[in-house]
């Protein structure tokens, strides 16, 4: 029983691997190209995140929102439909979540911590529901409508955040601090580390387990790789679609909340330095696999962090992950393509 | 051994892609002036050799000798340079240009060098037409014509370069049954003119009505090569599947007696956005244990009529009735709920998720009627052992439980959609175009699945433009035409034509 299970994920994770492991050989090639000390660089670039608890911490924290922003897109493209609108339901979760904090106040933590999150998830929920129901209902095209939500959000959070939750005190269009008692513990041991990390670990193991475990998760993946035979079996697509898209919403609002409660612990405008999308990209790196997403969100969050380490510590710019990243997207379509062909 | 009859010989051809060899050993002699089928099973290695006299493929051993000569085949340009023509089975036309186009496509007439000669052109598609007798307005836009002549275009183009030798790969499997019997016409014309075919089939009816000779395959290998007057159907069909089959049928004069009503449609009609009338005042009525077969040329309501009944499209007047329940409101679900087994007439559009995996595939209305979930959860055991179970009792060849279904082939992909509605031993089982696209020994499979279902007292609907699989299976036939039901006819009023009169709507001339 084990052994099939352990060859089947290890054949599901051979091709990534080899992808992520070539992109990094090509990219040191770059490196010594450019730099004295190549082999510096590259070991800040990997390994600087482990130095010291504190860049574990830092992250992990990276990891967390593009986890669960991966795991919405997992939802949404299972379901057919081509979400890019997690940058817009993250924000939109981000500022519900720092709202229904400042205006709750008074009430007690072990209320105001749920209400806050819940409210966040909703907020995004309702921005996932929206282009769901317009291409189910009206076949509109949901690239269109998810991107121009994004735009739609951000302009409605950076207005909040301007002009009606602004911390006059503080420098910056950032809102008034959340009370410190719905702030979120520390993960244990990494004091600097969000638990929201633990939430969207959890997250997504329950994710598998919804979409290839249960018969709802069959029905969606029915409606998203065939919706003609899912109506044929008797299956309500259209609503099976839908919910997809306010779970995908709802995961990517669920970000903006634990970012808010436990690393921002405010609402800052452009906190996200585009999460919406490089979480797109971990989900598709993972072919929209659950675990997988998790997998590559942590990848790319010491990418991301270990640039930063590498700029400082030698002369190579940190856009070099950019480069990666490129490299890597190229190697993975490559494969899939040829596997598309062999098929 | 050098006939100079002999216009093409094949000697040992194989060819594999990979590790899969998809022709192993194949010897062929076509003689000049004759129509040579060649018939063999789906996957059985036609389409390969076909390729390879096309130039698309190159063989990996063998020879090919063309008019005395030793050739290689390089690609499909000196393939149409040694004088073969190929029609494939997809047509490769422009629909948005004209017949005249079409045919001069890349070799247009043209005037000073440069500007194309339309006059000339068309001229010249016209006499090309008078030639070959095939009433085409060379004016017409390929897609304002209907699919028998679209092919005629296809086979002119193909005769434009002064074809020798022409290859028609599966010519019938786009076509209905009167334009089946206008292609033969055709062939016959072109063989009285001189030319040689090389016609592609796996329907026994067409080898008889059309050849000279036939060339059976099986497996990628040359089986017999024989004059088709000295053969019967059922010595090639042995050939084909290399064993005794047994083409099952409703034994026409046995006296049966039927149960209640199982399904009633009373005056259905169901109209479209545009309001144009899809089905019109239908009613019919299948008892249990019954065949009820509904044939009709593909398009006159008889996919709208399956959707009605299996619940995908609403209906705007009438009645649906599973038993005495009125179910005309009912969703799908509801439907399977009362007993309805639903094969839709296109597995790869309706049928099946060809991405997911063959187990999800078959349990996709089963879950919990089968006991596949235990605490909530899919039982990861119970699907594939259920699957497995399926996969055996269906004899679905290739499938593992976790196989992607689209790598199954077409005959296999229907077996899984079958297995699927049948598990639950519906009482009304509603299956449409159940053998299209099938080989010999899948259909044999499908039509004894059908007829046992009757015989354990389920009612059967089965909508089919293949007439001799209304004919073999039906215990009544009802006759489809512009949306209305002709006629419903038993089995022994039923004959050929007056099925075929009332398919063209009740009027002696062909459609």
């Amino acid at each position: 029983m084990m052994a099939p299970a352990l060859s089947n994920f290890l054949r599901v994770i051979r091709a990534p691997l080899a992808a992520i492991l070539l992109t990094l050989a090509l990219g040191f090639l770059l490196v010594a190209s450019i730099t004295d000390e190549p082999v510096r660089a590259y070991r800040d670039l990997l390994l600087a995140n482990f130095d010291s608890l504190g860049n574990f911490a830092l992250f992990l924290n990276r990891a967390t929102p593009l986890t669960l922003i991966a795991l919405g897109v997992v939802f949404s493209f299972r379901a057919g439909i081509f979400n890019v609108g997690g940058e817009g339901q993250l924000y939109a979760g981000a500022v519900t979540t720092t709202v229904v904090a400042i205006a709750g106040a008074s009430l007690p933590a072990v209320v105001l911590m749920p209400l806050a999150i819940v409210a966040g998830f909703l907020a995004g929920a309702v921005i996932g529901w929206i282009p769901g129901v317009l291409k189910v209902r009206l076949a509109v095209d949901e690239v269109v409508t998810t991107l121009m939500l994004n735009i739609i959000i951000l302009l409605i959070t950076s207005w909040l955040a301007n002009q009606v939750i602004r911390d006059t005190t503080a420098y910056g269009a950032v809102s008034w601090m959340v009370p410190s008692s719905i702030w979120l513990p520390p993960l244990p041991f990494v004091p600097r580390a969000t638990s929201g990390f633990l939430v969207a670990a959890v997250l997504a193991v329950v994710s598998w387990v919804v979409l290839f475990r249960t018969q709802w998760g069959a029905e969606v993946r029915a409606a998203g790789t065939n919706l003609r035979f899912a109506e044929a079996t008797g299956v309500p697509a259209a609503r099976r679609v839908i919910s997809a898209m306010v779970i995908a919403g709802g995961l990517a609002g669920l970000a903006g909340a634990l970012y808010v409660l436990g690393v921002g612990h405010r609402f800052e405008q452009n906190f996200s330095p585009s999460y919406g999308l490089v979480g797109l990209t971990c989900a598709l790196l993972a072919r929209v696999h659950p675990i997988g997403s998790l997998a590559t969100a942590l990848f790319y969050a010491a990418m991301l962090n270990g640039a930063a380490y590498m700029q400082i510590s030698t002369d190579v710019p940190r856009s070099l992950v950019n480069l990666l990243t490129g490299l890597l997207v190229l190697l993975m379509t490559a494969r899939l393509r040829r596997a598309a062909q062999a098929a | 051994m050098r006939d100079p009859d002999i216009i093409l010989s094949l000697a040992g051809i194989a060819k594999s892609f990979g590790d899969k060899a998809a022709l192993s050993h194949v010897d062929l002699d076509v003689r000049r002036g004759e129509v040579h089928v060649i018939c063999g099973e789906n996957g059985a290695g036609k389409s390969t050799l076909m390729n390879i006299l096309a130039g698309i493929h190159q063989p990996n051993a063998g020879s090919i000798v063309l008019n005395g000569k030793t050739v290689t085949i390089a690609d499909p340009i000196a393939a149409s340079r040694l004088g073969i023509g190929m029609v494939h089975q997809h047509f490769t036309l422009v629909p948005s240009m004209t017949v005249a186009e079409n045919l001069f496509l890349g070799r247009q007439p043209r005037r000073l060098g440069i500007f194309s000669d339309r006059r000339q052109m068309i001229e010249r598609a016209r006499e090309l037409i008078a030639r070959y007798n095939f009433h085409l307005d060379p004016e017409a836009p390929v897609r304002t014509l209907s699919v028998g002549q679209r092919q005629r275009v296809e086979i002119l183009k193909a005769l434009a370069f002064d074809a020798d030798l022409l290859i028609l790969d599966e010519p019938t499997a786009v076509l209905t049954p009167p334009e089946v019997d206008e292609l033969i016409g055709v062939v016959d014309g072109l063989r009285a003119r001189g030319r040689t075919i090389l016609f592609i089939t796996h329907k026994l009816r067409e080898v008889k009505a059309v050849s000279d000779r036939v060339t059976v395959i099986r497996h990628g290998r040359s089986i017999s090569t024989r004059d088709t007057a000295d053969v019967t159907e059922a010595d090639i069909a042995r050939d084909m599947v290399g064993r005794e089959v047994f083409l099952v049928g409703r034994k026409g004069n046995a006296q049966r007696s039927f149960g209640a009503p199982v399904l009633t449609l009373d005056s259905v009609s169901m109209t479209n956005h545009a309001g144009r009338r899809l089905l019109d005042r239908i009613s019919l009525q299948v008892r249990a244990g019954e065949v009820l077969g509904i044939a009709g040329v593909d398009g006159n309501g008889q996919t709208e009529l399956a959707e009605a009944i299996a619940g995908l499209m609403p209906v705007q007047a009438g009645k649906i009735r599973f038993g005495d329940r009125d179910l005309t409101d009912a969703d799908l679900n509801e439907r399977q709920q009362a007993g309805l087994g639903f094969v839709p007439e296109d597995r790869l559009d309706r049928g099946l998720s060809v991405t997911m995996s063959v187990a999800e595939n078959v349990a996709a209305t089963n879950y919990s009627r089968a006991g596949l979930l235990s605490g909530g959860l899919i039982n990861r055991q119970k699907l594939d052992g259920f699957a497995g179970e399926k996969i055996k009792e269906f004899d679905v060849r290739g499938a593992q439980p976790a196989t992607q279904a689209g790598w199954l082939s077409g005959g296999n992909m229907q077996k899984l959609v079958i297995a699927r509605e049948l598990e639950r031993d519906p009482s009304l089982l509603l299956i449409c175009q159940p053998t299209r696209g099938l080989d010999i020994g899948a259909s044999e499979f499908v039509h004894a699945r059908i007829l046992q279902a009757a015989d354990r007292g389920r009612a059967v609907l089965l909508i089919s433009s293949e007439l001799s699989e209304i004919f073999a299976l039906s215990d009544r036939i009802g006759v489809m035409y512009s949306g209305r039901m002709m006629r419903v006819l038993d089995r022994a009023e039923a004959d050929e034509e007056t099925v075929g009169y009332l398919m063209n709507g009740g009027s002696k001339e062909a459609a």
